[in-house]
């Protein structure tokens, strides 16, 4: 019995490892790619958890992406042109889309999405994720660009939230030469993606566009008027520092949520951190619409995120399972509740909950609604690239802006005859 | 007559790797260079010429050129300035010397990119020490017109111990006697530079200038890592150029017309040296 003891033993170790190895194998595990989850992980760890207990057999591992947009797009066009099976769901940017789905990258979604339920999101990201009237993507949360104002300094010296551009110069100007290191308006002018999605929010607010009926209308009068506006922001109003010039999101947010400033430019993530405790703007800011130029119509750059499926995946049905939990009105619920990620579904801009918790999502309702999307075309990324220094130097006075827009016009037909 | 003939034998292995390794990508990047390519697209098709006459008329070519060439023109001449002064110093007898060396190749020995990283520290508006130590509040990275200075400053910095060290070893081989020849014959200081030392550390000095001339030329990591190209491509090289158009917009047709272009001017510049070697040689 001795001898035999120690033997039954490994032959049960033995066995059972076979047992594990075995159920291993009825287990699933899908690649979630994205991007760093803004604020604190715990409530998305929650989510994932939820959902592999309530799909035994799948389990999910996520893994964060590089900060910089452009270095995410980079790993994903790398790894999907070399036909990479490492990962099956991916997070996008709502300007890649296309161009993934172009290039053959996407499973093709449209069959998770009915006709009804496609209504059920906004406009925008639903153009922003089809591609020749087929669904790659599944809009998964939303952001457009609004204004922040000084709510307690604009009643101070008498003025409502400006409507068009030149009121926001003249309440800036008003202001700052009345009161101490203040600056009037920032927003985000380094070379990068989010310079463009600046400029086209002057652009379309004075009618202009960069591809009007599949036309590169970028050096058009409109927009040669709106960026030489960008320019005087600094150079002639001098209501902009020139620090913008290098300044993305967050250190506009910074100076703006320590009180410096009147105006800015941002994305709605800003507006959960000013109202926390012990912020020194909290209960000051209040948020706009874009102003606009008289001949054009206020206009916000659509942002957001959106979920596809790589095609080379190996377990698509469970990465689609996964995708329709992510982009589900009641996932969404909870991450806009604890993460304050904006729903792309409309519905939820009237739940009880997450006014009572948010009373500010309300107004970015109407915002959402008008949101416009870049160019939606395969070719955006490639026009952006050759768009971003042109803007730069314009605002930094190193080009004119017709110089510089002609030279964009130049390098986008030039990129577009590709196609021909 | 035998045995240059099996030499040349001896050589044709070491040609053939040769040629399989450079000759082989250069001729397909050449011929690359001649198409309309967009590789997640599957669009490729043969354009001739037509890459060649849009750089021609492709004014963001042209800032890349005379970035590249400023910022090689500049670092090269200050890194030899420097450099040469420091082996001077070096050569002298004094107490710890060997460590001296040792600091002063410091520099040389940080991966770049971590070096660029750290200067970028530097030189950060609000956090910077060089602000800190200036009392001043200057945006090296982010104005137009301080950003490629800003990029050649570390770049000196960095490659000034290299170019150092190399003129070090070359001063010691000069035959101790010339100088205590001059010495006798009454020669000053400044005298002895000019007849002894600098013809005789030109070969070294030509070597050093190939070398840092061609790196420079074809700058990427420091000025990638340290400002991106950017602001408003003030300091975007003809690397940096090819490499976004290559691998960001994904264009391999007109990238690798970038790349020939790089590959011709570094070719014309070596050529250039090796002759100016060859007569010093001589």
């Amino acid at each position: 019995m001795r001898r035999l003891l120690p033997s039954l033993l490994i032959f049960l170790i033995i066995i059972n490892c076979a047992k594990a190895d075995r159920d291993k194998k009825d287990v699933v595990t899908i690649i979630f790619k994205h991007g760093k989850i803004a604020g604190d992980p715990e409530p998305f760890r929650q989510l994932l958890e939820r959902f592999e207990k309530e799909n035994p057999g799948i389990k999910i591992k996520d893994e964060t992406l590089p900060a910089s947009t452009d270095e995410q797009h980079q790993f994903y066009v790398i790894n999907l042109e070399g036909k990479s099976s490492d990962f099956d769901v991916l997070s996008m940017d709502v300007i890649w889309v296309p161009e993934f789905a172009r290039a053959g990258w996407l499973r093709d979604l449209s069959h998770l999405l009915s006709e009804k339920e496609r209504d059920e999101f906004f406009e925008g990201p639903m153009q922003a994720v089809s591609y020749k009237g087929r669904v790659y993507a599944i809009p998964w949360y939303i952001d457009a660009g609004v204004l922040y104002y000084r709510k307690d300094l604009l009643q101070k010296y008498g003025f409502k939230p400006p409507e068009t551009w030149q009121e926001l110069v003249k309440i800036a100007q008003h202001i700052i030469s009345r009161e101490k290191r203040l600056y009037g308006f920032i927003w985000q002018g380094k070379q990068y993606e989010g310079l463009v999605c600046n400029a086209l929010e002057y652009f379309w607010s004075n009618g202009g566009d960069i591809l009007k009926d599949g036309k590169v209308v970028i050096d058009s009068p409109e927009n040669i008027e709106a960026l030489s506006f960008m320019r005087d922001l600094i150079a002639k109003y001098k209501i902009t520092p020139p620090l913008v010039t290098t300044a993305t999101e967050e250190p506009t947010r910074h100076i703006f949520g320590s009180g410096r400033a009147v105006f800015m430019r941002n994305w709605p993530y800003a507006w959960n951190i000013f109202e926390k405790d012990g912020s020194p703007v909290k209960g000051k800011v209040g948020v706009a619409p874009m102003p606009s130029f008289p001949k054009g119509r206020s206009a916000s750059t659509l942002g957001g995120w959106q979920l596809g499926i790589n095609r080379y995946s190996r377990h698509p049905e469970a990465a689609e399972r996964f995708v329709k939990f992510l982009t589900s009105g009641e996932a969404q619920k909870t991450l806009a509740l604890t993460i304050g990620y904006k729903p792309t579904r409309k519905s939820l801009y009237k739940d009880r909950d997450l006014i009572e918790k948010q009373p500010f999502i309300v107004g970015l309702y109407e915002v959402f609604l008008n949101a416009r999307p870049r160019p939606v075309s395969p070719y955006y990324m490639m026009m952006s690239q050759v768009l971003q220094p042109e803007l730069s130097a314009a605002i930094a006075g190193i080009k004119t802006p017709d110089e510089a827009l002609k030279s964009a016009r130049r390098h986008i037909d030039h990129i577009l005859e590709a196609e021909k | 007559m035998k045995e240059p003939e099996s030499g040349n034998r001896f050589v044709v292995p070491a040609l053939l790797l040769l040629s399989l390794v450079t000759v082989y990508p250069l001729i397909y990047v050449f011929y690359l260079s001649l198409q309309r390519r967009l590789l997640i697209f599957d669009i490729s098709r043969f354009v001739g010429l037509d890459n060649y006459i849009f750089l021609l008329r492709d004014d963001r070519f042209w800032n890349a050129m005379k970035n590249t060439a400023y910022f090689t023109v500049v670092s090269v001449s200050l890194e030899l300035l420097f450099g040469l002064s420091i082996a001077l110093l070096l050569n002298r007898q004094f107490r710890f010397r060997g460590l001296v060396r040792a600091i002063v190749l410091i520099p040389w020995a940080i991966p770049t990119v971590v070096s660029a990283r750290m200067w970028e520290w530097i030189y950060n508006t609000d956090f910077g020490i060089l602000n800190y130590l200036l009392g001043t509040e200057i945006n090296w990275l982010g104005s137009p017109s301080w950003a490629m200075n800003a990029a050649i400053f570390m770049d000196v910095w960095k490659t000034t111990p290299f170019v150092a060290i190399l003129l070090t070893a070359g001063l010691q081989i000069i035959p101790r006697d010339l100088y205590q020849a001059a010495m006798i014959d009454g020669a000053g200081s400044w005298a002895v530079f000019r007849k002894i030392t600098l013809p005789l550390l030109k070969p070294v000095i030509l070597v050093v200038l190939i070398f840092r001339t061609l790196d420079a030329f074809r700058v990427f990591d420091a000025v990638y890592v340290l400002t991106g190209g950017g602001p408003a491509n003030t300091t975007e090289t003809l690397s940096i150029y090819a490499y976004k158009v290559l691998f960001q917009t994904l264009q391999f047709g007109y990238g690798s017309t970038l790349s020939v272009i790089v590959f011709l001017c570094t070719g014309g510049i070596s050529l250039f040296y090796v002759k100016l070697l060859s007569r010093g040689m001589k």
